[in-house]
């Protein structure tokens, strides 16, 4: 006990280190997020108990997501598609655009509340939050690579074996430390402070648009964007396309019943992610409105629940408009700790 | 401060302690490892990457890849009862790479096995649905193997490539993928011993199967490259899956001293 003594002096230093707003900022990105389940929320579907969040897995998780070393030629990196400030969507762009400047063919999808999701995916092809990042890896139109070459790469990194080692308390890269280190980051993303969390929770009012605005949701929307997900993870088809050219969930099922179904997605940070929809033809949520108030194409797998469509008038739009932007979350789109550090 | 720093580094070491008697030679107190030899066979002639063979339809084929996982093997006893080879969720302890360009992936042990006398083995031609659901492994369950679906994600349980004349595909390619989804377990084999097997606290036994690629085609179901030339989904592999389970036989079994085993890996 007697060594630790001099220790004691150092606190008042630290204490007003801590009290500079650089020293903040410091700590703020270096704090490690754990996955705390906001009240109201349903069970995790990810269980980290098998690969407990510690700061240095997080921080690993992190620099590999904004790193293009994953990539084959070092081009893309996970963040390159998915940006912070767009709630990890791309901005502008309808779909993804990979390495070599290729498109791929589905939109972007913004990643938050990952944890919670039974499978990921517009067609949920992949079944567990661990294994999705192989996907973009492999992807010929995304990041071009391989598994084993990122893994092959990190190995003889100067950095990465440190890395690794301070983040699994041992030496060696593997892909299942790369792999559960990307999930300490993208399953610690959550969004659950927008203004209409602070409404529910009684913390903030809503004006009376706002108000109307979410009656409308919950009369119109909720059957399939529930909350408080936003989402009820279910595969419906809500009428883009007669003929659908992307199959959808019928790729992964090989159903007929699934053609054209898609993933339900989450509406939160929904005025953040545009283009819309799994091949991003929406630019603007008024556009998606004009789709469900008059554009839905009848088609055999059409979900029943929007075969007549959502009339709305002009006021009940903007009510709408209002309410979908209160599902915004600042804090989230400017939380440090998931922004790129350079350290 | 110091004491609890102690306490802290003697639980580490004995945890050490325990997990190197748990993986190391338990052998040796349980029993011994029973070894499996695979050997690929058209017939009664060994298979060779790139050779032609035909269908009983007439139809050509050749290989150039063959690679699938044997899983969660049982061995069963006189009395009925099961020995179950162990498997831990954390390594992929008791999951099988098969790689016909792999020779070392054609000899495995499982085990310790103990003493006792058997009638039969059975195992899964890929990977039991928990597993294959379970997130990241290492091992021979690493996905970086290449055995791994991205568009439905899974284990690749079988992978058959080749070629065939009469292949529609481009270059004549002929495509057999299986691989699990809800719909589509891994295919299990049972396969009885002619004369019990006895492993003693000296003796176990080497099991040489043979799996016989002719039986891909002329198997439970008639296939062929000709109507069949790709096959990757749960569903338009089902046939294949079950054809995979049907390529196993035992060709013999011979006795194998503890001395003999020491050599094995
Ligand atoms: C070239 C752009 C691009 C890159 C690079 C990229 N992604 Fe994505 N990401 C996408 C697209 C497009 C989708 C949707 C794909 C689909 O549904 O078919 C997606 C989907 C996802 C999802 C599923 C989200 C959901 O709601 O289901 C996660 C998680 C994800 N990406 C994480 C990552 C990680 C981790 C990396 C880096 C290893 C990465 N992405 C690299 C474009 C990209
Ligand atoms: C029958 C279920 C269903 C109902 C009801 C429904 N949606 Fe959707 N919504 C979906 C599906 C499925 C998608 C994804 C479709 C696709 O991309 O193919 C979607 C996509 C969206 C998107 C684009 C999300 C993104 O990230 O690109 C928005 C915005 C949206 N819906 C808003 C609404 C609103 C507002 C209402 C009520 C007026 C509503 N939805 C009602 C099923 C539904």
């Amino acid at each position: 006990m007697k060594r630790s003594t001099p220790w004691l002096f150092a606190l008042p230093l630290l204490g007003m280190l801590a009290a500079m707003p650089w020293a903040q900022a410091w700590m703020t990105a270096h704090a490690t997020p754990r996955l705390q389940v906001p009240e109201g929320w349903p069970v995790p579907r990810y269980d980290f108990a098998g690969n407990p969040v510690t700061s240095a897995g997080f921080a690993l998780g992190r620099r590999l997501f904004y790193d293009p070393i994953l990539s084959r030629d070092g081009s893309i990196a996970c963040g390159s598609c998915h940006q912070q400030f767009a709630a990890f969507a791309h901005l502008d762009h309808r779909v993804s655009h990979g390495i070599g400047g290729v498109n791929g063919k589905r939109n972007t999808p913004g990643l938050f509340n990952l944890a919670w999701q039974p499978d990921l995916m517009w067609d949920g092809s992949v079944h567990h939050l661990e294994l999705q990042p192989v996907a973009p890896m492999s992807n010929p139109v995304e990041m071009g690579g391989s598994l084993a070459l990122a893994v092959d790469k990190l190995r003889r990194n100067a950095r990465y074996p440190e890395l690794f080692a301070q983040a699994f308390g041992s030496p060696g890269v593997d892909s299942q430390r790369l792999l559960r280190a990307l999930a300490q980051f993208t399953g610690t993303l959550v969004s659950a402070d927008s203004r209409y969390d602070r409404f529910v929770k009684g913390k903030e009012a809503f004006t009376p648009q706002e108000r109307d605005g979410l009656d409308l949701f919950r009369e119109h929307c909720a059957s399939c964007h529930r909350e408080p997900l936003f989402s009820d993870f279910s595969y419906r088809n809500n009428g883009l396309d007669a003929a659908p050219r992307d199959a959808g969930r019928a790729v992964v099922s090989g159903r007929d019943e699934d053609q054209g179904r898609f993933r339900v997605p989450s509406l939160r940070n929904i005025a953040l992610t545009a283009p819309y929809m799994h091949d991003g033809r929406y630019d603007s949520l008024e556009q998606v409105l004009d789709h469900y108030s008059g554009g839905i194409q009848p088609s055999p797998t059409l979900d029943p629940s929007l075969a007549h469509g959502v009339p709305l008038s002009p006021d009940q739009r903007t009510a709408l408009l209002a309410f979908l932007d209160t599902l915004t979350d600042e804090s989230f789109v400017h939380d440090r700790r998931f922004a790129e550090t350079h350290d | 401060m110091k004491n609890r720093m102690n306490l802290a580094a003697r639980h580490l070491a004995a945890a050490w302690l325990l997990l190197l008697a748990g993986c190391g030679h338990g052998a040796a107190q349980n029993g011994l490892p029973l070894r499996i030899e695979i050997s690929h066979v058209v017939g009664e002639a060994p298979l060779r990457l790139g050779d032609s063979y035909k269908t009983s339809a007439g139809d050509g084929w050749s290989a150039e890849r063959l690679r699938y996982y044997l899983s969660n093997f049982r061995l069963r006893r006189a009395d009925s009862t099961w020995f179950v080879n162990p498997q831990s969720a954390d390594s992929s302890r008791g999951y099988f790479l098969v790689d016909e360009a792999d020779a070392a992936s054609k000899q495995f042990q499982i085990g310790p096995i103990p003493e006792g006398t058997y009638s039969g083995i059975e195992f899964l031609v890929g990977v039991d649905a928990a597993r294959n659901s379970a997130g990241a492994q290492t091992g021979t369950l690493d996905p970086a193997r290449g055995m791994f679906w991205t568009w439905n994600t899974g284990y690749i349980f079988f992978q058959f490539e080749g070629h065939s004349p009469q292949s529609s595909d481009a270059e004549h390619a002929l495509t057999y993928h299986t691989g699990g989804g809800a719909d589509s377990p891994a295919r299990s084999v049972f396969l009885q011993f002619q004369t019990p097997v006895q492993v003693t606290a000296e003796n176990s036994a080497e099991l040489h199967l043979y799996a016989d690629l002719s039986r891909l085609f002329d198997g439970a179901h008639a296939l062929r490259p000709a109507t069949l030339p790709t096959a990757m989904d749960p569903k338009a592999a089902a046939e294949v899956a079950d054809n995979s389970a049907g390529l196993f036989r035992i060709d013999h079994i011979h006795k194998l001293p503890k001395a003999g085993l020491a050599q094995g890996q």
